[in-house]
């Protein structure tokens, strides 16, 4: 397990798919004691209804499909594996006393299900009053779209921000990333930092946490949504930017490369417009936002006679804000990513994976531990948490109520 | 370095009901501060000129700097001194080099986050990088936009914001363990952290994602449709396939053996999304939503700044927040709430003299 700050931490965690995971593997990356407890169904990322988008750990599902889903897999290190049916009495009696043991529960199912589960936060609360409950369903236990079937995707638009970006007003584009849950769950995770330093540290009781991935969308777009009301013009489309000209991607040398460039100041255009006879140095933001297309024309112009690489480290070397527009591959063999050792390869079969972006002392990536099988620690957390024997544990998996793979 | 465990946070002077934070930097640092401010700490931020925004100067700081101290202060010793009093620093740097000449290394402060587009290390650490840039180098950029055209970048500063908030969560992790440490947040690490299965894609089954425009490749029907007043998006995972079916009121298309299966559905997209478009395209935003909840399907509406404005339920879940010397502003809460609580409202920022600040 990873050590950190957060190591005296214990997490139940039922959320799946990605926003709350996500937030369950930074706060693991801490040194917080992270258990899944998961279905058998395997809902969610575990087991893909057909090959898996981000394909197999070990490009092989060995049998195993519900243990070597790479998109599964990468959210899920540092972490252990309970395979416990909550429709089930005893598996309910059981998950309360975990939660007895437990500092935090969280959960991204929809509104109503854990209350239909029986357990609803005033049932866990019972079980644990010091408990820190957090609940991300889509759109929040309240308002008129509770109930409202929700995903990332969905809600970016919801939130303005795909009316705002795009190639044109009439071509609004979703980002390619489904935002929300990344902002969802670092949302989430803060919210958890929170409540544990108010819990924690000022003594005070369970509290329970609602985090609407709505509203995580929609306060990302804080300053535009201020911006509108104070009568300011909309952001610029197109990758330009109201206050930055030049600002955008340009092609670059072979098929498919590009390169990122922004203008920030009038002192990088003085240097910037060296690279084209038909940039004047003197054109003000004023003049260079009226003239951009003309200014895009000679940069691609520049751009198209070299690699993506070699302009972006033409253009750090003048001093303007330059990267290439990497792929995968790109970012694995890029320099500072190598040399910081971002990616890790401490998964089965040394798959690389995303590390942690917050470096600081007392966190070793060294430390991680590969993601659970289903159900792998099922006699692990029961004995330790619980004091069940090895003979109670065999008998909750004979009658059902613990399991360690799908049903046939 | 070491971790060390101390006694700093047990210190009787030490214990107060607000934390104290001291922000430098700018809008990923003002987002770090913000967290903290609203969650109850004294922020006391040092006004340095900011980069190019992508809101007016007014906006951002609204929403920013909102329940903050600012001061007008380029005196680095007198900063020190005020550093000596914080719990947490949080600089924001555009550079490594630039981060360094604060010399922070001996100010007395327990938890000290940088931030920097590429961290305090490497052979890029002192490239000049605009979210733009770093969301190319990340990985995002190649993944939005139409495949044909040239990629979109993401516009706003959500790599600020993200990276703020892992400096947040890092510096609260901190402080729960008692620890001095020196946290190196790189913006370029926070976008990469935050991938979907694109990594993986490549690493697991050697495919190196690509741009479809709306259209969510491997999950069929995915995809931004036009319909009478605007466009929708739908994100029909397969368990949603006959509800979909009910919603595009097309029933016969449950049988069509084109469409039986997800791959199905993939290797025959353009068919699909043909009849999607057909039964969608004279319909209004209000009939599409009302009948995706009536046959429970996913799918948001595409809205405008006004609409997310006046939307019902964030209206009736008063999520917005009002500041207090300016009640024609709308500004959204943090979208998390502790056992139901709303927040007090903000208070617009103002400057106070350096000196007056922490006195004592």
């Amino acid at each position: 397990m990873a050590r950190g700050p957060l190591s005296d931490i214990k997490i139940l965690d039922l959320s799946h798919v990605w926003a709350g995971p996500l937030c369950t593997r930074i706060l693991s990356d801490l040194g917080a004691h992270v258990v899944k407890i998961e279905r058998s169904f395997a809902r969610g990322l575990r087991e893909p209804a057909g090959d898996p988008i981000g394909g197999w750990i070990g490009k092989d599902p060995t049998g195993q499909p519900w243990n070597r889903n790479a998109a599964f897999v990468k959210l899920a290190r540092n972490s252990r594996s309970v395979c416990l049916d909550l429709k089930n009495e005893k598996g309910r009696e059981i998950f309360l006393q975990l939660v007895a043991h437990a500092d935090i529960v969280i959960e991204n199912f929809s509104a109503q299900t854990m209350p239909g589960l029986g357990l609803g936060y005033e049932e866990l609360l019972k079980a644990n009053p010091n408990l820190i409950y957090l609940t991300m369903p889509g759109f929040g236990q309240s308002g008129p779209y509770k109930d409202w079937v929700a995903f990332g995707p969905i809600i970016e638009p919801m939130s303005g921000l795909t009316g705002a970006m795009g190639y044109s007003s009439e071509e609004p584009r979703n980002s390619g990333v489904a935002l929300v849950d990344p902002t969802s769950a670092t949302s989430a995770a803060a919210a958890l930092v929170t409540a544990i330093r108010r819990t924690k540290q000022n003594g005070g009781t369970g509290t329970q946490i609602e985090m609407s991935l709505h509203e995580a969308g929609v306060s990302f777009q804080g300053p535009w949504l201020l911006d509108h009301q104070l009568g300011e013009v909309p952001p610029a489309l197109n990758n330009r930017h109201s206050n930055m000209a030049p600002h955008g991607i340009y092609a670059c040398e072979g098929p498919d490369q590009w390169v990122a460039v922004a203008c920030e100041t009038q002192v990088d255009w003085e240097v910037l417009s060296s690279i084209s006879q038909q940039l004047d140095h003197s054109w003000s933001l004023e003049d260079r936002v009226e003239r951009a297309n003309l200014i895009d024309s000679a940069i691609t112009v520049w751009t198209r006679s070299r690699s993506k690489n070699i302009a972006a480290q033409e253009l750090q070397a003048l001093g303007i804000a330059a990267g290439p527009v990497n792929t995968v591959p790109d970012m694995f063999e890029d320099p500072q990513v190598k040399e910081r050792q971002f990616f890790v390869p401490f998964e089965r079969d040394f798959t690389p994976m995303p590390g942690n972006p917050i470096k600081m002392n007392g966190i070793d990536p060294a430390d991680w531990t590969r993601c659970p099988d289903l159900g792998e620690h099922n006699a692990q957390v029961l004995e330790q948490w619980l004091g069940y024997s090895q003979s109670q544990v065999e008998e909750l998996i004979e009658k059902g109520v613990l399991a360690d793979c799908p049903p046939e | 370095m070491p971790l060390i465990q101390d006694e700093y946070w047990c210190q009787d002077r030490k214990k107060r009901e607000m934390d104290k934070v001291l922000e430098i930097g700018h809008f990923s640092a003002g987002f770090c501060g913000r967290l903290f401010a609203r969650n109850g700490a004294e922020v006391v931020r040092v006004k340095q000129e900011d980069p190019p925004a992508w809101a007016s100067t007014q906006a951002m700081d609204v929403f920013l700097h909102s329940d903050k101290k600012m001061v007008h202060c380029k005196d680095k010793e007198q900063i020190k001194r005020l550093a000596s009093k914080a719990d947490y620093l949080v600089l924001e740097a555009t550079s490594a080099d630039f981060a360094l000449e604060w010399g922070i290394d001996d100010w007395d402060v327990p938890i000290k986050s940088t931030i920097t587009p590429f961290g305090m290390t490497g052979p890029k650490r002192n490239w000049r990088a605009t979210p733009n840039v770093l969301l190319a180098m990340g990985g995002y950029t190649n993944c939005t936009g139409d495949p044909e055209r040239a990629p979109l970048s993401l516009p706003g500063h959500y790599v600020e914001f993200q990276a703020g908030q892992f400096a947040y969560i890092a510096m609260n992790a901190a402080r729960h363990g008692k620890q001095h440490v020196d946290i190196d947040i790189s913006m370029l690490e926070c976008v990469m952290a935050l991938s979907q299965f694109t990594t993986v894609q490549w690493s697991c089954a050697d495919h190196v994602r690509s741009r479809h425009g709306n259209d969510f490749w491997w999950v069929v029907p995915t995809n931004m449709f036009r319909c009478a007043d605007g466009w929708v998006f739908m994100n029909i995972t397969p368990n949603f396939w006959d509800a979909c079916v009910a919603f595009l009121q097309r029933p016969e298309l449950i049988i069509d053996a084109r469409f039986e299966s997800n791959s199905l559905r993939m290797s025959n997209r353009n068919a699909l999304h043909e009849i999607i478009d057909e039964a969608v395209r004279s319909v209004s935003k209000t009939e599409l939503r009302s009948r995706a909840t009536e046959c429970r399907i996913p799918l948001g509406v595409v809205m405008t700044f006004e609409e997310v404005l006046q939307d019902p339920h964030l209206l009736e879940r008063d999520f917005w927040q009002t500041p207090l010397d300016h009640d024609d502003l709308l500004i959204p809460d943090l979208p998390f709430r502790f056992d139901g609580e709303k927040r007090n409202a903000p208070r617009v920022s103002s400057i106070v003299d350096v000196e007056e600040v922490w006195r004592g």
